[in-house]
Parts: C-alpha cells; structure tokens; sequence
C-alpha cells in the first residue's frame, strides 16, 4: 500500500512540477556527478545571489525522484507521516500560482540507479549542465561503469544546442561525453592548453587557499576560506557559469 | 606474558553493569545508554542502501566520499573548515578514532595530560599506546572548569597532547573558550596536540546554541584531532561510526593506523550516518529537549537528597557527577576498601538495586563520587530515586 501510495505521489508531484516549470519559465542550471555536486551547487547559487537573481537550489538530499519536485516547488517533505504529507500535496498545487518564482534554479542530481537521469530530466529541462566527476561510486546498481557513464550521456544528449555543457578536463569518462551533445561544451581542469577555465596555482594558507585561475584569456587570484582542491574547482565552475550566462 | 595488557583494566563501567545483571530486578543509571532506538529516518537510509547491495564491500579506508562530503558542509556550518577528501575520517565509534590518534601521535613514553574527573576508557588507550596518563584536577568548585596554571604544573619535556572532552563525561560541564583558548595557547607554547573529544556536542540545554571548538580556530589546525561520534546525538551507540578531523599533515598519518585497525568503519554504519546528517535533524532536537526535562527530573531528586549529595548542575551529556556526603558506608567485603565511591555504589547496587558509576573510575579527583546517567526514562530515573530515598531515609 505504501508502496502505491510513494508512486501515486511521485506522480502527482511531477506533473505539478512540470506545469510550475512551464509556467514560470526558469532558467535551469543542473550539476551532476559522483562527487563534489553540492559545493558546486552553492557556488553558483553563491554567485547568481550576489548578482540579486533571485535563485533556488535544492538543499541536502533532495535530489531524486520526490525530493527534486519537493526542492523546486519549495516545499517540505513529510517524511514518512501520511498526515504531514496531506498539506505538501494542497502545497503542491498551490506553488502553480506562486507570484515570485525564482528565475533561476540550481539542481543537483542524484544519480544512485538506472534510469535515475532519465526520470529527473522527465521533470526538468536544463539549459546548463555541469558534471564534476564519474567515479565507481554506486557502481553496484549498474551492471559496470558504462552503464553509469550512460546516465551521464543520457544528459548532456539533452542539453539542446543553444545550451551549455561544463566538463571536467582532468576525469576521463567526463571529458569523453563530449561527443554526445550538440550543445557548446566547455572544459574546466588543469591543462592550460586544453581547459577553458583553468586552477593555475593553489597555495594553502592558515585560513583558506589562495588560488590563482583563469576563464578564457582573464585571470584572477582569490583567497577561498575553505581548504580542498573541491573548493577551487568550484569557485572556478561558478565564475565560467557567471559569465556564460549572458550567452544564454 | 600479557605484558601489553597487565596494566589495563576492564572500565569499571562495564564491570558495574555485570554485577548489575546479577540482580534481576535493577534499575541501571550506570552505562552511558540512550534509551531511545535508532530514529525511523535513519533506519530507513539503511534499508534503502541495504536493498540496493551498498553495504557488503569495504569502503575506501577514509569513508565514503558522500559522508564526507556531508560531514565538511556540516562542519562548516558550526564555523570548522576541513577538506572531506584529506582532512576527514570516518571511524568506528570514537573510541577507535581516539586510539588511531594516540597511537599516530605518540611514542612510547610520552605523557598525554587529561582533565579528570574524566571519561574511563581514555587512560586506558593511553596506556595501550605506551603512554603514561597525567591527570589534572577539574576544580569542583568553579562548575568543575580548568585551572590552567595546574596544567602548566603538568607540563613537563615528555608531554605530547592534552586531551579532553568537550562537553565533558561525567560532569557535564561544558568548557568556555576562554578556557580552551587558554589551553591552546599552552599547546603553542609547548609544541603540543590538543585532543578534542566533542562526542556530547549536540546536547545543548539552557538556550545555548552551539559549543566552541579549538578546531575553529585557523592558527591550530596542525594541532588540533577533534572527534565525534554518532552514539549519543542519535541514539546509535550500537552501530559504531564517528568521525574526526584535522590538518591533513596529521590526518594522513592518523589514517595509517585506522587502516591497520579496522580498514574501513562498517559501511552500514556510515549509511546510517548519512541518514543521521541528512534528515536526523528533527529528531535530535526532539531528544535534545527529552534529555533536558529529565536533566531537571534528576536533580529534582537530588536536591530532595541534599543530605546525601551535593552537585553541580549539568550544561549537557546525559550525567550528573553527585558528590557523596555521607562519610561512612557500612559495606562489608568490599574489594575497594579505600574507596568511598566504590563501597557507596556497590552498596547501593546491594541494598537498592540501584547501580551507578563510582567517581573514582573517572580519576582520582572523581573519588567520592558517583556517576548517574539521565539517558534511562524519565520512570527509570523515578523508580530508581524512590528506591534510594527509602534508602537513604535512614540516614
């Protein structure tokens, strides 16, 4: 019975979605990958704030089938109550209407099965897509790494032409999904003769990472307040994506 | 033979609770347990890894990466900024944690400064490692604080670490920053690692938000273990994960021996975890709040007892740390004669069936005490004082 009911509402919460995205016409930016999605995630969101867009990106784990429609209706889950459930679904309906939609959206995807991608571009169409990394991560629910690489195909494929596709230079399988879509592709690593955006330098200091990075033919050095090599990829997606998006 | 092991003793916890068991109707206020399950969010974070064939391999011996991950985003939100690929471990309960730490830190003959009355298991590692344990007195007069000018006494050439617990086991007591700031600086000055075992973090009464931690401060990263473990915020003591944290100069060391010890911590167990961090939230509150009203239950009891004990109020944890008042226990054939904390809990456990923690297991400045846990139910700890009021309306 839970079981009907969990697909019944997966249902319902889909189509509402999908009619909130029609309506109200975001521009989607969409970050995927075996690790590292949600600093992404937040860089952008970051970034697109500091401009004043008014932006929403899906928190925590609300990245799959019932919680990406929950993160984009800007909703609370119910968990596994049935009673708390019953204001999401009248929440649901009522978010068609909303007055101030964001006019921004950035989506972490989840991707732990087969089929994952295909459900989650079913509800949204991104315009943008970032993939960070495709390691071995979940590797038990595919029937070996091609087979997880192919959720990945299955979404730059998606990206239409007008669209943009970030990729990571340094990850192999990542790079490689090039091929698959017709959209503008950029690459981000650390080759300078191959990279669009570039980490030039990161130098570890008491309270963060100075970090040296070029997009193009511009170069910039920030102090990140954070420490990994996560953080300065992150900051150097965000930046491409900041001045990309007038191209949109 | 043994001689690893002959100056090691079985926690005197432990052994409270196996005597306990003798008597079939006791009331346990001894072993640090909460008696809540495992939240349903976590469980079902479990189930869904289990169903989907996560749970049978070894992880990589850091962690999963997702745990990590969720564990940096946490920690930055409580003002601590490490890098879950290098500077982020996830262990097998905190205890093991603290043993990979000491034993990566150390050398045999070092000292390893503690502030007791403290946590029982940490001499014991201590000496594992080869260590010697330098105990320095809380001062129970000032709400059990640090006196710093005492760990100064304590300092000598062989000293590698001072290691404490924050909020502390078995008093409560939660340390101000002036405190810790104090302890850091004597860290810097001798060139010492600071050992924070934070495992009681979330348990915050009296409207305070957050606790500090040495772990904030940018100029003592390379100094600076802190520990935690999922045991106590979320009820899960039986499922063995924790995580710590530091520079990963000293992280990539630590995970040498997490590697020999153990591998990796139970995979199921860090699925658990991330249930625990992505939607535990709402639960831990909930305890949270529970554990408060019955912090306030127990010394509700205590002061109706104020010709036994005297106390000072818990900040957080799940004890109070009661001082004995009464100054003769009759309690024949005691094998710790000399222990006024022992013959009163072992006679209490006799008379009442009532067993709790004597203070000396925590150091010698825990002698004359006791340690109860509130983490029983609120009838478990009522039951459990009706007992000893009768008790001790004789005295």
């Amino acid at each position: 019975m839970k079981k009907f009911l969990k697909i019944i509402l997966q249902y319902y919460l889909k189509v509402i979605t999908k009619i909130v995205l029609v309506v109200h016409n975001p521009v989607i930016i969409v970050v995927a990958g075996s690790t590292n999605k949600s600093f992404v995630r937040d860089e952008i969101k970051k970034i697109l704030l500091e401009k004043e867009k008014n932006v929403r990106a899906n928190p925590k784990n609300f990245n799959t089938e019932i919680g990406l429609p929950l993160a984009i209706l800007n909703i609370e889950s119910g968990y596994n109550s049935y009673r708390r459930w019953l204001p999401v679904i009248g929440s649901a309906f009522g978010a068609i209407f909303q007055k101030k939609f964001p006019e921004y959206l950035v989506l972490e995807l989840g991707v732990s099965q087969k089929g994952d991608m295909k459900y989650l571009l079913s509800i949204v169409k991104p315009q943008i897509a970032i993939v960070t990394e495709i390691t071995q991560r979940y590797i038990e629910s595919f029937s070996g790494m091609n087979r997880l690489v192919g959720e990945y195909v299955y979404l730059v494929k998606k990206i239409k032409k007008d669209g943009l596709v970030i990729l990571n230079w340094d990850n192999e399988r990542v790079r490689s999904l090039k091929k698959y879509t017709k959209a503008r592709v950029l690459y981000f690593g650390k080759d300078n003769l191959k990279c669009d955006g570039e980490i030039q330098e990161v130098k570890k200091v008491n309270n963060g990472m100075q970090v040296k990075m070029r997009y193009i033919d511009r170069e910039k050095e920030v102090l990140i307040k954070r420490f990994g090599n996560h953080h300065a990829t992150s900051t150097l997606i965000g930046w491409m994506v900041e001045n990309e998006l007038d191209n949109l | 033979m043994f001689e690893r092991t002959k100056n090691l003793n079985l926690s005197v916890i432990k052994q409270m609770e196996l005597r306990a068991s003798k008597y079939p109707d006791v009331i346990s206020l001894a072993q640090g347990v909460p008696n809540f399950d495992t939240p349903e969010c976590i469980k079902r974070r479990v189930e869904l890894a289990l169903k989907r064939g996560m749970v049978a391999k070894y992880s990589l011996s850091p962690g999963i990466s997702e745990l990590r991950e969720l564990i940096e985003t946490k920690l930055s939100q409580e003002n601590m900024f490490y890098d879950w690929e290098k500077e982020i471990l996830i262990t097998a309960g905190s205890i093991e944690g603290i043993t990979a730490t000491i034993l990566a830190l150390t050398n045999p003959g070092d000292e390893i400064i503690i502030p007791e009355p403290t946590y029982t298991s940490y001499r014991e590692v201590i000496i594992l490692a080869g260590c010697i344990p330098v105990f320095v007195p809380l001062d129970e007069a000032n709400s059990w604080s640090f006196d710093l000018e005492k760990f100064k006494s304590a300092i000598t050439p062989k000293t590698k670490a001072i290691f404490y617990c924050n909020p502390n086991n078995p008093t409560g007591t939660i340390y101000a920053k002036e405190q810790l700031m104090g302890l850091a600086q004597l860290a810097q000055q001798h060139d010492l690692y600071l050992i924070s075992d934070e495992v009681y973090k979330d348990f915050l009464f009296d409207d305070k938000q957050k606790i500090f931690s040495l772990a904030e401060v940018p100029e003592l990263r390379k100094r600076v273990i802190r520990l935690f473990s999922f045991s106590k915020s979320y009820a899960m003591t039986g499922w063995r994960v924790g995580y710590l944290h530091s520079d990963e100069s000293v992280l990539k060391e630590i995970l040498k021996i997490h590697d020999c010890l153990v591998t990796c911590a139970p995979v199921i167990s860090q699925y658990a975890a991330m249930g625990a961090l992505e939607m535990g939230d709402k639960d831990l509150i909930e305890m949270n709040d529970e554990y408060r009203q019955r912090r306030d239950l127990i010394c509700w009891h205590l002061d109706e007892l104020s010709h036994v004990f005297s106390y000072v109020r818990p900040e957080s944890a799940y004890f109070v740390f009661p001082k004995i008042l009464l100054d003769k226990i009759d309690y024949k054939d005691c094998e710790h004669a000399d222990s006024l904390s022992w013959k009163f809990a072992l006679w209490v456990l006799e008379e009442a069936k009532v067993a709790v923690v004597p203070g000396v297991a925590f150091g010698p400045n825990g002698e004359g005490h006791i340690r109860m846990s509130f983490g029983r139910s609120e009838k478990d700890i009522n039951d459990a004082f009706r007992r000893l009021k009768k008790l001790f309306s004789h005295k």
